[in-house]
Order: C-alpha cells, then sequence, then structure tokens
C-alpha cells in the first residue's frame, strides 16, 4: 500500500508548551516553597538531552519508517484514518508503550537507551525531557510492527506515540500530589509515574505505564506511591556527571566492558548484554529481585506489601523458624 | 514546525531555563555535616555499617570507613553521588586529591583538602 498519509510531528509543535510549562512549575516551586526542586546543572543536561533527542530523530529516524514503510507495503490491511481508528491506534500502541517500557527496564540492551531518563536525582517536568539519544539501537521499532500489519498507517502510529510522549510530560511533577480516585485508576498520573523513577527497593520495576495505567495493573506491576516511603530519585547507582555524552552512552560502555573482559563463556556475554541490569557472572552485583530480598532482610515488617508481594509475609511459624 | 523555528525555540529556552535557574541560586552546591553524610551514604549504600565519617574542611566530599572498606560520598549540584573505593586511582591534585574511577559515567572527582586534611586523607585512603 503506497497511499499518501501526513500527520503533524506533535513532539515538535509541543515545545513552546514544555518550555512554558516548565518555567511555570519552577515558578510555582519558588512562590510556594515545596512541590519538587531544581538545580541547574541537573536541569541543564535534562534539557540537552531533550534537544539531543530530537536531533537523534532527525539523523535516525528514517531507519525506522523506512522499516514501517516496508511492513505497510506488505500489509494486506489499511484501516484508514478515521477518528475512531486513531483512537484505537492511541489505544493500542499504548499497550505497546508499555511491553517497550517494560523491556526497556528488564533487557539490559534496552536500559542502556532508556537508563539517561532515570539518571537524574531529581523529578520535575526538565526530567520528561531527560530522553535517550540511542533509542534506534535497540531495535524496539520491531514491537510496533503488529500495529502496523494490523493496517494502522506508519505515519499515525508516530503521530499517536509522540502524543503518548506529550502526555508522559506533565506527570514528571511533584507538584501535583494526587488526582481524583477514579482518573488514578485509570490514567497514569504524577503519583504513579513518581512510584515509577524510585530507586527505593519498594518500587523497582513497576508503573511501566504510558496513558493508561491498566497495563500495570493487568499484568502485575502496579505498586501505588506510599505516604510512608518517599520516593527517592534516580539510579540504584547514582552517576556522577552532568556531561550530556555521558549520560546517553554511559550503559553502553559499560555493557562494552563487561561483556570483553576476558575469561567469559559465550553464555556470560550474552548475558552481559541481555539479562536483567544487576547482572554479573560473579554474583558480584545485585538485580532488582535481589535488591528487594535485602531491603526485607533489614525491614521485614515491608514483606507482603506493595512493590514486595512477590515475597509472602511472614507467617508466625517462619518467624519463629527464624528465631 | 520549521527547522529554524524549532532551533531557536530549543536553544532559548535551555538559555532562558538556565538563566534563571542560576540567578534564583539553584546552582548552589550542596554542603555535607557528618550528619548528611551518614545519612546520604546509606542512601547509597544501606546495608553498609559506617564506622567513622570525615568531612573535608570544604563540605563537599566525605571519607566513609564502613565494614565493607573506605567510600567516597560527595556533593552532586544539590545531591550527593558515593562511591565505594574499590576500582579507582587517586592522585595530589593542587586543591587536594583526584580520585578518578574506571567508569564512564562517574569518571572522577576532586576533593578539595588543606594541607593538614591531605596528609589524615592520603593516611586513610592508603590502601590496608
Amino acid at each position: 500500500m503506497t497511499d499518501h498519509v501526513t500527520f503533524p510531528d506533535a513532539v515538535q509543535w509541543a515545545v513552546p508548551f514544555f518550555i512554558a510549562a516548565i518555567l511555570a512549575e519552577f515558578l510555582w516551586i519558588a512562590l510556594r516553597g515545596r512541590g519538587g526542586r531544581y538545580e541547574t546543572r541537573d536541569a541543564v543536561t535534562s534539557l540537552v538531552m531533550g534537544a539531543g533527542n530530537i536531533a537523534s530523530g532527525f539523523a535516525l529516524g528514517f531507519i525506522a519508517y523506512a522499516f514501517f514503510m516496508w511492513l505497510w507495503q506488505i500489509t494486506p490491511l489499511n484501516l484508514g484514518t478515521s477518528i475512531p481508528v486513531i483512537i484505537l491506534c492511541f489505544v493500542v500502541d499504548d499497550l505497546r508503550y508499555y511491553w517497550v517500557h517494560r523491556f526497556g527496564h528488564r533487557i539490559r540492551w534496552v536500559w542502556a537507551s532508556h537508563v539517561n531518563h532515570h539518571s537524574s536525582q531529581h523529578y520535575n517536568l526538565t526530567t520528561a525531557l531527560r530522553q535517550t539519544w540511542t533509542y534506534t539501537f535497540t531495535f524496539m521499532m520491531v514491537v510496533r510492527a503488529p500495529l502496523i500489519l494490523l493496517g494502522f498507517h506508519p505515519a499515525m502510529v508516530l503521530f499517536v506515540g509522540g502524543l503518548n510522549l506529550i502526555y508522559q510530560f506533565w506527570i514528571h511533577t511533584e507538584a501535583i500530589g494526587k488526582m481524583p480516585r477514579w482518573f488514578e485508576a485509570v490514567m497514569n498520573t504524577p503519583s504513579h509515574h513518581r512510584a515509577h523513577h524510585g530507586r527505593n527497593a519498594r518500587y523497582l520495576d513497576c508503573n511501566y505505564a504510558g496513558v493508561f495505567i491498566i497495563w500495570d495493573k493487568l499484568f502485575g506491576t502496579f505498586v501505588p506511591e506510599q505516604e510512608d516511603d518517599r520516593v527517592d530519585y534516580g539510579l540504584v547507582h547514582n552517576i556522577g556527571t552532568f556531561n550530556p555524552l555521558r549520560v546517553a552512552f554511559h550503559e553502553w560502555v559499560g555493557i562494552w566492558r563487561d561483556a570483553t573482559q576476558p575469561g567469559l563463556t559465550l553464555r556470560q556475554r550474552l548475558a552481559y548484554c541481555f539479562a536483567p541490569p544487576g547482572y554479573s557472572h560473579d554474583g558480584s552485583r545485585d538485580n532488582s529481585e535481589q535488591i528487594k530480598a535485602r531491603h526485607l532482610a533489614r525491614h521485614p515488617e515491608d514483606r507482603g506489601t506493595p512493590g514486595f508481594e512477590q515475597f509472602e509475609a511472614e507467617t508466625p511459624n517462619s518467624q519463629a523458624k527464624q528465631a | 514546525m520549521p527547522l529554524e523555528i524549532l532551533l531557536v525555540l530549543v536553544v532559548g529556552g535551555i538559555v532562558g531555563v538556565t538563566v534563571t535557574l542560576h540567578l534564583t541560586g539553584r546552582s548552589r552546591v550542596r554542603e555535607l555535616t557528618p550528619d548528611i553524610a551518614r545519612s546520604e551514604w546509606l542512601r547509597h549504600a544501606p546495608d553498609d555499617v559506617i564506622i567513622d565519617i570525615t568531612v573535608a574542611h570544604d563540605r563537599h566530599s566525605a571519607l566513609i570507613r564502613t565494614n565493607s572498606g573506605n567510600g567516597l560520598l560527595w556533593s552532586f549540584g544539590a545531591d550527593t553521588v558515593a562511591r565505594h573505593l574499590l576500582d579507582f586511582d587517586w592522585m595530589e591534585h593542587p586543591q587536594g586529591f583526584e580520585v578518578q574511577f574506571h567508569d564512564f559515567g562517574t569518571p572522577k572527582v576532586i576533593i578539595r583538602l588543606d594541607e593538614f586534611e591531605r596528609r589524615h586523607w592520603r593516611h586513610l585512603m592508603e590502601p590496608a
């Protein structure tokens, strides 16, 4: 199919809104004295990462687009571009986003691209723009293939993907506490996404949603923000650089150094590339399950609470055995 | 959107936000006290048992001795970064020491020390 369909690049058109909203959030925090923190170098790094993300889209976006157009050529299906189809595409693409995001936290190769978004110890609207420069190299564009093969036009798929990212901008804030209950139940919100950015053991690998939090509830990865466990933003091992080049590439360099060290089997080299972050062949590092287990060893009272459901609550018998 | 306009918006936005933040005091570096250093270290390395803490006079670095070895905590903008001193090199620097970590994401840190501190820290950082 070669029909000509165009949609605007929504993210580019949202840039003035992004800048205005950042200034508004900063003013709100400055006037109220609460609702978040800003730090100059951290914010500048985030903004430069955002600019680099747009630039990498210009430089490398053609690779994904050529792949999508090839899929469009071979699919016999065409759902058209009516409003209901665009809405359906938005919802299905949000499911696609959920899984790409989940892969981004559970496969080191994809994490190497996504890690920079989590590399700030702050959580404000500039953090939303701290985006990857290396997404193309993760090959996660293949997760969009089913949408195009089902008959959603590539331009529409990219358009709704842009809307998805714009939606996620406003949830990167501490200035908003909780939204109305019905909204928190269905939509991704600042509260849900704050938990996602937490380096606390409780919040590791949770709340992958883009727009609809229902995917996390459906697939068992939802953890509500807890009032008694304030979110500590950043990485388990926070990086010590504001240099955007180092922020963008540090995990790729880490993969290279780990996978090319002498004396490893092929399986170990592949695990350094594709196993969940925290893998090590000699057990010298902890993955998120091990970090949670260590936390529970220090805080057994958290066993069975949100984020630790996979570790059953301690029964009186097991406590007696330990005693 | 025309590329020229996008470019002006992006560059203008970054410059505007940077100037606003700097002029309103958001470039201040975190100052450490022994208590802050302790809580920050345990935030980064919650399994450690801290033996003692030495904070540099400029309050931007602290040497932490723990049950799992020595560690360095330093101010990083408004926050802190911590590393166990396991895989690193350190060398004299006109202002104190330069510690180089073999880590692309955390390449180095300069610890500012006066002459008295320099001797003490050298003694503490020497491998046992």
